[in-house]
């Protein structure tokens, strides 16, 4: 008896060590992710890069960026229980205000998958993905990466040049901030790469194209007051036929979007969905009603002589005007809109009227005047005719990221929006860089 | 993991068969005597059903039945010596001379002499070496709470509970020894019996920043016999990387063999009510307010007052809309439960069914559950026992949102200003700013949860030898989480999109596997050698599946089913992890006197990195039972005495992804309908095990022969390698890189008093007293960690504070001349600034305890149960909210509002009122009253959340025997009981036990919108066939 006993529990015990031979037990693989060194290795991981590029993309732009643009200036005023708004809407913005760090991560989210494809896509060999299909893809790449360190320069300043993508963290280490000038060299030479790569059809605006590189940089060259290249880059694109002001002025924010008034927006679908109508919109439509036209800009927009047709862009009455530039509450696909044809007239006719080309510079910003069924300006002088354009600007992108940065860039948030210390000009850096990299200063006055 | 099953199956099957085999080589033995006995206590004369009696120097053994009796047929002659024992009592040996026999047992009064389920065994307590609190079911039963770890409040030392909110079966907060951890869990460990279950809320539907449900609730806690919590190193380092939070071991009711079947039932009605409500500014008040800070924002920015339009010329005709009262209801609960047990010669049997219906105080939540219990064992033959433990359960919850989402049923009530109607002038809702009306709510919201859960454990134990055990347990944990949302077009959130739903379906499945082979004998003269020693293997799979469906878009509010929706979409995703582990322990006792023992557990993970996926765990303890040596005895002053010490490591490996140490992109990074990736996360092959090292010294003693025991213990925490999400610089495309850093430390002393004040045959009187002080501290963190309240981050990681640390500025006074806020100007620079912003308190008790009194007289008992804890802030976010000075457009005021400075020279905490932001940076300046730098993240809304409370009173009669023996009932007993009827506190809000941002451990301590703990009336009865 006592012998079988013996014999059992080693047996026993032998049995239970198998488990222990079993090394393989132990690896788990996810169904939803991929692993990194995967990541890019052939034509269809390739494109799926780029895709999540222009997700990235997407992400800043659907909401975080284009209220940093609006809130801080004199459209847009805070109405809701956010404190976060709040801080925007009163420019006293502390270093870990959400929106701010939020799309300050989401344009380096941006950067790094720009990186990722621009490192990885020259290496992949398959037959599937052709040259031309490759250099498409790159010079997305590419102009994403421009896009992103362009919107980082104008909101935070010079900031640190992440030109690889991270795989390591101490890939990071000694990389310094940037000055805004060298941030806009490499937005320059990021876009110079990018032409050539780029196809150019007559209807794709959701996706880069040459068109689209061209036209940021007419806005880059304008932020870097390089007149001349300004208005030649922006000619070149108002010159291409697939781009027309629309009219009626509400035609490009009205579905099935994609009119041949966008240069570049980003589209959002039942499956992708972009709820920024959300913020606009009051509680007694589904909305949070955060964001709300101002006071001055609902009397702009509803005086004939300014805002024309323009006045389309709100609705409701009394103290619930609203703003619709994002409507779709039904179905929350309205696209970002990056770049409209409307900007490069009014950045050629800055331009010229820099250049002392007035009656250049009038016709371009009479061209979308009267688009919105407001008749020619009458300014005269050159001062005339530039404050003419800024206030065009206000009107034409009420609800778009313009008004802020237009007023930091020409030196006049001081005058108009009395925030007289240029030092809250910039966004703060994200406390948390702050905290966890030794490489980043934070701007002057946080 | 297939092949795993397998082959345990298989090897399982071996070993039945084997066994099987052997057993059926018993033969019939002869009859040589027949014995009739009794066993009663010897105080009260009461029959212990249950008591065993075994014949000496057989195996032969029998359980007494429900009135205490047993009856032997046996091969043994007269006379022969009876060994009888039974939980709590003095075993004794009896001489049988003859039937029939009574055998009277002393009730053995201190807790040493308890038996204690530790870590995969049982073990008396006074061999213990670690630190192990048992609670009896019976201190939890009758709670009108929905799970047994809510019960736990206040009643074992070192264990500290807190309810998140007063909505039934919603999420609670329970630590063992504070807070271990920063990213990964902090929940411990619970098995119940043999199960390792999971504590993961299921609830997908979001509705604010609350954990929605105590998945603990779906387990009755009338089935539960016993509860052991095991906090030391030396009891839980067995349990390896699941051990270092502490491990709740529960223990459900069992049939006694040969006993005769008992039915019981149980049943309660209970009525809860609001301790208090919210309370609003009035309308002609709130137009006030607002007209003042208009007033006042001229003045600030150098613009004449009487040339400003007020926002309201006539406030004093302003009328005012009560949302408050509407909210609120008197909550009916109702349980019932029936159960029977019992035994034969080979099998005992537990059946257990219950019900139980909760409302909320604010409506619509409600809470019910059916549970079922089947406890059964066979002793197939004397050696081979087989059994099972199955737990089924339904609770269904109907979920309301609350705290940060301004939809919610209170926010929506709380905030809208006084003025403004609550219906439109054409009846339809009112709504304004960002909330919903509360009446659309109470009446629209429709959001079903039903979690069906099964926890279900079949074991096999066979008996080589009498001191040789292997037992195999297959175990599993398997929760189902149904949801159904509509939102109608009647609320906010569907009218925009023609009505929306969404149906979660979530599943999380344990299965554990586990072998024990348990050697545990005593020997040498007069037994002084005693081993108990067992090894063993589990292996671990954690499954995770959810399946996510929406629509929007519908024809009509009748039409729910997302089929019907205009647009539709669906996601699913699944997560995977294992663990195995290989475990040892061993203890040995020399006369009773001297126990030292120890243990190794190794375990691997699949969570971890490639490099470092196995983690060892030994611990070691010793105890010594002076109270046995003469010297102590001739002292005459200790009944029992003994001291004990340990150290040892447990692991934590909880609360992180399946795949976290694994470099990945997502895929799902679509866009324009096609297929997208993107990296995020980053690899990290040397991802390893949070270890927690503990060292603990106890002592046990009771004085005055025992009516007075004392258990007194220190304890010191480390955990380092925290599994720690450090940030990292978001230009690397990511925010944080999960790796080991980090350190964690929580020291404490724990007493425990039990006391027997007084005690005679008619009146008893017992006091029981706990208090556990801890202490927390982050001894080492990358950086500071900032969050929670929707992006104000007013919580702080802070290297050297507590968890849980509040970071706000700190307002100095309102200065009396200008009536503004003077904050603490912290690196005086003579500015306000983020770098002004400091740790201004905790979220963390000092100490928590209770205190309870039973008295039971002939056939009455009174009980009343306090519970304490002091040191802890709350941060009022209502009052954050509603004191804004009239930054915020759309938000009413509560009455602390009206003691805002308006005259020079008052003294008061609350500033002037302004909507100014000129100069942000001044202090004492008009901008930081509100807005400004400071954004009211101001100590003005921290407050000392300490109380006190009666948390039950309860007064009980036993209807007499005697009268009841006609109606065949044996046992009756009616009992009226209140809970949380007093409670004593310095806060200012409704209720101080609250925590609302708990969906985030790193986040406690908040009041912002939630329901509050309701008092409750209860009427109940026990009833025993």
């Amino acid at each position: 008896m006592k012998r079988h006993h013996i014999i059992k529990t080693i047996l026993i015990f032998q049995a239970l060590l198998i488990f222990a031979s079993c090394k393989k037990a132990l690896t788990e693989i996810p169904n939803n992710a991929i692993p990194t060194q995967d990541a890019i290795v052939d034509a269809s991981t390739a494109r799926a890069a780029i895709i999540g590029t222009y997700d990235a993309v997407q992400n800043y732009y659907a909401s975080n960026y284009p209220t940093l643009g609006t809130i801080t200036a004199d459209n847009v005023i805070f109405n809701g229980t956010l404190s976060q708004y709040l801080q925007l809407d009163q420019n006293a913005i502390p270093p870990d205000n959400v929106i701010t760090v939020a799309a300050y991560q989401g344009i380096y989210k941006a950067i790094n998958s720009a990186n990722s494809v621009i490192a990885y896509v020259p290496q992949v060999s398959d037959p599937l993905l052709t040259a031309t299909e490759k250099n498409k893809i790159l010079g997305e790449a590419y102009f994403i990466r421009a896009l992103g360190y362009f919107d980082l320069g104008r909101g935070w300043g010079g900031v640190q040049l992440q030109l690889k993508p991270t795989t390591d963290l101490s890939a990071l280490k000694g990389i310094k901030r940037s000055t805004l000038d060298q941030t806009y060299d490499q937005v320059l030479a990021d876009l110079t790469k990018a032409e050539p790569l780029l196809p150019e059809d007559a209807t794709t605006r959701n996706r880069a194209q040459q068109s689209t590189v061209r036209a940021l940089r007419a806005r880059l060259d304008l932020y870097r007051s390089q007149w001349a290249d300004a208005e030649n880059y922006a000619t070149q694109v108002i010159n291409n036929t697939k781009y027309t002001l629309v009219k009626p002025y509400k035609a490009f924010f009205t579905a099935p979007f994609l009119s041949t008034e966008s240069v570049f927006e980003l589209t959002f679908t039942a499956n992708d969905k972009n709820s920024f109508w959300n913020l606009w919109y009051p509680s007694s439509l589904g909305g949070q009603f955060t964001l709300k036209p101002s006071d001055a800009i609902v009397a702009k927009l509803n005086n004939p002589a300014i805002g024309g047709t323009r006045n389309t862009l709100i609705a409701g009455s009394g103290t619930s005007v609203y703003g619709v530039l994002y409507n779709t509450s039904a179905t929350s696909t309205d696209p970002s809109y990056v770049i409209r044809i409307a900007e490069l007239y009014l950045i050629r006719a800055e331009a010229r009227a820099q250049q002392g080309n007035l009656s250049g510079a009038l016709a371009d910003l009479n061209a979308v005047r009267n688009r919105a069924g407001v008749a020619n300006s009458a300014a005269a002088t050159q001062a005339d005719v530039l404050q003419a354009i800024e206030d065009e600007n206000s009107v034409e992108f009420a609800f778009e990221p313009h008004r802020w940065f237009d007023l930091v860039r020409t030196g006049r948030a001081g005058t108009v929006l009395g925030l007289t210390n240029q030092n809250y000009w910039l966004f703060p850096i994200p406390l948390s860089d702050i905290l966890s990299d030794p490489d980043v200063t934070q701007n002057a006055g946080y | 993991m297939k092949q795993f099953y397998k082959r345990s199956v298989y090897l399982l099957f071996c070993v039945f068969f084997t066994l099987t085999a052997f057993a059926q080589t018993n033969t019939a033995p002869t009859i040589q005597s027949k014995l009739d006995g009794i066993v009663l206590d010897s105080l009260t004369k009461q029959p212990l059903p249950g008591a065993v009696v075994k014949i000496k120097g057989t195996t032969h053994s029998v359980s007494a039945d429900a009135d205490g009796k047993f009856n032997f047929v046996t091969g043994q002659r007269f006379p022969y010596i009876l060994i009888v024992s039974y939980i709590g009592y003095v075993q004794r040996e009896v001489i049988a001379t003859g039937s029939p026999i009574t055998i009277v047992l002393k009730e053995n009064v201190g807790q040493l002499n308890d038996v204690v389920i530790t870590g995969y065994s049982t073990q008396q307590r006074k061999f213990i070496a670690g630190s192990i609190t048992s609670v009896s079911g019976n201190a939890i039963k009758d709670q009108p709470v929905t799970g047994f770890n809510q019960a736990l409040q206040g009643k074992a030392a070192g264990v500290q509970v807190l309810s998140n909110s007063g909505v039934p079966g919603g999420g609670i907060t329970l630590r063992v020894r504070g807070s271990n951890s920063i990213n990964a869990s902090v929940d411990p460990l619970y098995i119940i019996d043999g199960v390792f279950v999971s504590n993961a809320d299921p609830v997908q539907t979001s509705l604010g920043n609350q954990e929605q449900s105590n998945p603990l609730s779906d387990l009755d806690p009338a089935d539960i016999e016993s509860i052991q919590i095991l906090k030391d190193a030396n009891a839980t380092a067995i349990y390896g990387s699941l051990g270092a939070n502490g491990v709740i071991i529960v223990t459900t009711k069992r049939g006694k063999r040969n006993t005769q079947a008992k039915i019981n039932f149980n049943t309660y009605q209970g009525w809860s009510t609001a301790i208090k409500k919210f309370k609003v500014v009035d309308g002609p008040q709130t137009q006030e307010l607002v007209n003042e800070s208009k007033i006042n924002t001229a003045k600030d920015g150098g613009i004449d007052p009487s040339t400003i339009v007020l926002p309201f010329a006539n406030p004093a005709s302003a009328p005012t809309y009560d949302r408050i009262s509407s909210l609120f209801e008197t909550a009916p609960s109702r349980n019932y439960e029936v159960s029977t047990q019992g035994g034969g010669e080979t099998s005992t049997y537990y059946i257990g069914f219950g019900y139980l219906n909760q409302e909320s105080i604010v409506k619509p939540s409600t809470y019910d559950r059916y549970t079922g219990r089947l406890n059964y064992d066979n002793y197939l033959t004397s050696k081979l026992k087989v059994g099972t433990s199955i737990n089924f359960s339904r609770s269904f919850r109907n979920l309301s949102g609350s705290d940060n989402n301004p939809q919610g049923v209170i926010n929506s009530a709380l905030f809208p200003r006084s003025y403004l109607p609550i219906y439109n002038a054409d009846g339809t809702y009112a709504r304004y700013g960002s909330f919903d009306n509360q009446d659309a709510l109470i009446a629209n919201l429709n959001n079903k949860a039903v979690e069906w859960r099964t926890i279900g454990n079949f074991f096999g134990e066979y008996s080589f030898l009498p001191e040789l055990k292997l037992r195999t347990s297959w175990s599993v944990d398997n929760g189902s989480n149904y949801e159904n949302d509509y939102t109608n077009t009647l609320l906010a959130a569907g009218i925009a999109t023609n009505g929306s739903a969404a149906s979660y379906e979530n599943k999380n499945t344990v299965l554990t596997n586990e072998q024990v082979l348990t050697y545990i004998k005593s020997f040498g003269r007069n037994k002084k050698h005693n081993i108990n020693a067992l090894i063993g293997n589990t292996i671990n799979t954690v499954l995770s599946q959810n399946t996510t469906a929406t629509g929007t878009g519908f024809a009509t509010n009748s039409l729910t089913a997302i089929s019907v929706a205009a647009t539709k979409s669906g996601s699913s995703s699944q997560s995977q992890s294992k663990l195995l582990s290989y475990f040892a322990k061993a203890s040995y006792t020399y006369n009773d006197k001297y126990t030292i023992d120890g243990s190794l557990r190794a375990d691997g993970s699949s969570k971890f990195g490639v490099n470092k996926r196995w983690g060892y765990f030994p611990s070691g303890g010793v105890a010594w039972r002076a109270g046995e040596e003469d010297f102590i005895k001739k002292l005459d002053i200790f009944s029992d005495l003994k001291f004990r010490g340990s150290i040892g490591l447990s692991g934590n490996q909880n609360g992180i992804g399946a795949y976290a140490a694994q470099g990945l992109w997502t895929s799902g990074a679509n866009y324009l309908d096609q297929p997208g990736t993107a990296p995020s996360q980053l690899a990290n092959p040397n991802l390893t095990w949070e270890t927690t090292r503990q060292v603990d010294f106890g002592t046990e003693f009771g004085i005055l022969k025992g009516r007075l025991d004392f258990t007194v213990d220190y304890y010191n925490k480390y955990t380092y390698n925290l599994l720690l999400n450090v940030p990292v610089p978001y230009r690397s495309g990511f925010a944080s890189y999960l790796e080991n850093y980090g350190s964690v430390t929580n020291k404490g002393v724990e007493v425990t008093i039990h006391s027997i004040n007084i005690r005679s045959n008619a009146f008893q009187w017992t006091t029981d007293f706990n208090i556990s002080f801890n202490k927390n501290r982050i001894d080492k963190l990358a950086s500071d960690i900032t969050l929670g309240a929707s992006g104000r981050n007013i919580s702080i990681l802070r290297q050297g504070y507590p968890i849980n640390s509040f970071y706000l500025y700190k307002q100095l006074s309102v200065d009396p001349q200008t009536g503004n806020a003077v904050y603490q100007d912290v690196n005086n620079d003579g500015k306000i600034t983020a770098a002004d912003r400091q740790i201004v308190g905790n979220a963390m008790s000092n100490y928590t305890g209770g205190f309870t009194n039973t008295i039971t007289y002939k056939g009455f008992d009174l009980g009343a149960f306090f519970y304490f804890q002091h040191g802890n802030k709350i941060m009022n976010m209502n009052d954050f909210f509603m004191i804004h000075g009239g930054t915020q457009a759309n938000i009413g005021f509560v009455p602390r509002q009206l003691d805002r400075w308006t005259t020079p020279g008052q003294i008061t905490d609350i500033p002037r009122l302004t909507t100014y932001s000129g100069n942000p940076t001044q202090n004492d300046g008009a901008a930081n009253n509100y807005g400004g730098n400071v954004a009211s993240l101001s100590s003005r809304y921290l407050e000392d959340g300490s109380f006190i409370r009666l948390k039950t009173l309860s007064l009980g009669y036993n209807i007499p025997t005697k009268t009841l023996n006609g109606i065949g009932i044996s046992k009756l007993r009616l009992y009226v009981q209140a809970t949380n009827l007093l409670t004593f506190t310095k806060y200012k809000g409704l209720d101080p036990e609250i925590s609302s941002q708990s969906n985030n451990q790193n986040t406690a301590g908040y009041d912002w919108a939630t329901v509050p703990q309701p008092k409750t009336i209860q009427v109940g009865a026990s009833v025993t066939f």
